[in-house]
């Protein structure tokens, strides 16, 4: 099955319908209707008549729905526990102050070091 | 909606330019695509003085037979669709029912190959 598309309009003719329209100047022309074959002889631009697939598209006219439906999928992000580890205690650890955390950190250094000294002075002896 | 006195463009290359529909040889009162007329020069090619073939050549004011190809008045095809051309055309032919011209410079349509005018289909450039 052979769908026209109408030289006027633009709508779909399906077979069986419609009237086609040979110029002289040997060029075919497909029409849906009177109504849009009638505007094509009174030489009517399709650009300025509302109804037609060209006005419509030139005007943005029943897209917009279409665009704002196909926003791009954004990643999102959320918290969760991992093995082992609850969310709280994650929590607690990002939210100590800097100071704390620094201490911490020192005297973890102290203890491995010493821990180091102790491991050495045993293999030596 | 081809009838006495109507006027017809000639699209073959027999001479003639323009006819005028004297007699419609068919039981009805217009003649249609496919459709055989009898005509009358109205206008046609100057002929070239001194040339053997301007014998048979056509003149204005001969009367011939000629085969309608494309008519204003809009066509129904079997599928119900409608057809339509710009203007009102033929190509004459001789009493043999073969055309006069050797070429057919437009396009013709497609009911003359339903009615059997072979030779006029396969000569023209295009068919619609």
């Amino acid at each position: 099955m052979k769908l026209e598309i109408c030289s006027f309009s633009g709508f779909k003719i399906y077979p069986g319908h419609g009237s086609l329209f040979v110029r002289g100047d040997s060029r075919i022309f497909h029409f849906i209707s009177s109504k849009s074959e009638s505007l094509f002889h009174q030489a009517k631009n399709p650009r300025k008549i509302s109804w037609t697939v060209v006005y419509r598209s030139l005007h943005r006219k029943g897209i917009s729905e279409e665009v704002s439906k196909k926003r791009t999928r954004r990643t999102v992000k959320y918290n969760r526990a991992i093995i082992g580890v609850s969310w709280e205690a994650i929590q607690n650890r990002r939210n100590e102050k800097p100071e704390v955390r620094a201490a911490a950190r020192k005297s973890a250094v102290e203890k491995a070091k010493a821990l180091k000294k102790s491991g050495v002075k045993k293999t030596s002896a | 909606m081809i009838q006495m006195k109507s006027r017809l463009s000639v699209i073959d290359n027999s001479g003639a330019l323009i006819v005028e529909c004297i007699k419609v040889l068919r039981n009805a009162k217009w003649a249609s695509v496919g459709d055989e007329i009898v005509v009358s020069v109205k206008n046609a090619r100057p002929i070239a003085d001194g040339s053997a073939i301007s014998a048979n050549r056509i003149k204005k004011g001969d009367v011939r037979r000629a085969l309608i190809v494309r008519t204003k008045k809009e066509i129904r095809r079997p599928d119900g669709r409608f057809v339509r051309f710009d203007d009102n055309a033929c190509v004459l032919i001789n009493s043999q029912k073969q055309p006069i011209g050797s070429r057919i410079l437009s396009l013709v349509s497609r009911e003359l190959r339903e009615k059997n005018w072979i030779k006029v289909v396969s000569l023209a450039p295009k068919v619609v």
